[in-house]
């Protein structure tokens, strides 16, 4: 079943909380915090904290009123909210990220990289801006070690996993992996 | 802490308290009876801070002003949905101008647990903190809490949230090492943890 190896930091948290991360570490966070009721409410504790921090912030001058904004409501259309698309179940990952698979994860289109691992990869973005696959390892296959400046959790599976990578940053390390984070079946 | 220190603390707290509530009745009086007295008083409060808030990351001020309108108006139209049991009415807020912020900048939505996911986890063994002190009480705990912060940990906090800046980039900004940074917000927020605990237990 699904193995959380690591709680997520307050870093993290603060910075998913704030809005500063890019949209794959957004959907990794999102896929632990499904899974990981404890991280949950730190980040409902996060954006309370964010909420209370709006009071500490410096007042800009604004050049609508209220009168104005209610004029708007009468003016302009509604906008609907766009309904979520229904995402297929029994795939096994969270919504967030069952979202950007055309599939079941048995079913994906894996690239074999070494002997006893693939890996699909998720993002279109240059490199760059770091990377956004998931990884599949046979047993007694390790990530070979690497630096990273922050937000890693590694995993050293001694079962077969699919982990949820995603970057904000290049990783040092040519040639291998991102940060590798979020584990979701060791089967 | 001196007597005269500790009555303005107390004084400082019972004005955020005060102002919370009187926002969560205007959110609520909006929601139930379009109270356009109540969304006078709301906006007066928080426009000027959420267009500041949107400025913050780089934003041109003619765009946060367009973003502010646009955060407002969905404040009028969807005060409906605004639970006074599940979040304070500063929380709603800053949570909708940021998607919102986010909608703009990177031309597609915030991701966000989706709470029908089946995989959802929900822990049931021990009480959340909800079930042990009401919300109210909590955000009132949570203001308190960071009321009395070291003004340097305060700020720290702040500029993470509100100037999209890194830690490093934080450091860098304050011309201090990036582990003076990093120990404040930790600091601040073993602080408002362990205020959040003696308040539950005591």
């Amino acid at each position: 079943m699904n193995t959380l190896t690591h709680h997520l930091t307050d870093e993290t948290l603060q910075d998913y909380s704030a809005g500063l991360l890019n949209a794959p570490m957004e959907t990794l966070i999102a896929c632990h915090l499904t899974l990981c009721p404890a991280c949950r409410q730190r980040s409902d504790l996060a954006d309370a904290i964010g909420g209370i921090s709006l009071n500490d912030e410096a007042v800009a001058p604004v050049n609508a009123s209220a009168h104005d904004i209610l004029a708007l409501d009468k003016s302009s259309a509604v906008l609907e909210v766009a309904a979520k698309t229904p995402v297929a179940t029994g795939t096994g990952v969270p919504n967030p990220l069952a979202r950007l698979l055309p599939g079941p994860l048995n079913e994906l289109p894996w690239k074999s990289f070494g002997p006893g691992m693939k890996q699909y990869n998720l993002g279109t973005q240059p490199r760059k801006e770091g990377a956004f696959k998931l990884l599949s390892l046979e047993p007694g296959r390790r990530m070979s070690k690497h630096s990273h400046t922050h937000r890693e959790l590694t995993v050293d599976s001694e079962v077969p996993c699919i982990s949820l990578i995603a970057t904000d940053a290049p990783v040092k390390f040519e040639g291998l992996l991102g940060k590798v984070v979020q584990p979701f079946v060791g089967i | 802490m001196d007597a005269e220190l500790q009555k303005t603390a107390k004084a400082s707290d019972e004005a955020a308290q005060a102002l919370t509530q009187r926002m969560r009745e205007n959110l609520v009086a909006i929601g139930k009876r379009r109270d356009e007295n109540a969304f006078h008083d709301f906006y007066d409060h928080f426009s000027g801070r959420i267009k500041s808030f949107l400025m913050g990351k780089g934003t041109q001020e003619s765009v946060a002003e367009e973003l502010m309108q646009e955060i407002m108006l969905i404040v009028w139209r969807r005060a409906e949905s605004y639970n006074p049991e599940k979040a304070a009415p500063s929380t709603w807020l800053f949570t909708i101008a940021r998607n919102r912020r986010t909608d703009y900048l990177r031309g597609n939505s915030r991701i966000e647990v989706e709470l029908d996911d089946e995989l959802l986890e929900v822990d049931n063994s021990e009480p959340t903190q909800e079930d042990q002190v009401g919300l109210f009480q909590q955000s009132q705990i949570l203001e308190q809490a960071l009321n009395k912060l070291p003004q340097e940990q305060r700020q720290v906090l702040h500029l993470s949230y509100f100037r999209g800046k890194s830690h490093g980039a934080i450091a860098e900004w304050l011309d201090l090492p990036v582990g003076t940074v990093k120990s404040r917000i930790r600091l601040a927020m073993q602080s408002i943890r362990s205020e959040i605990v003696s308040e539950e237990i005591g």
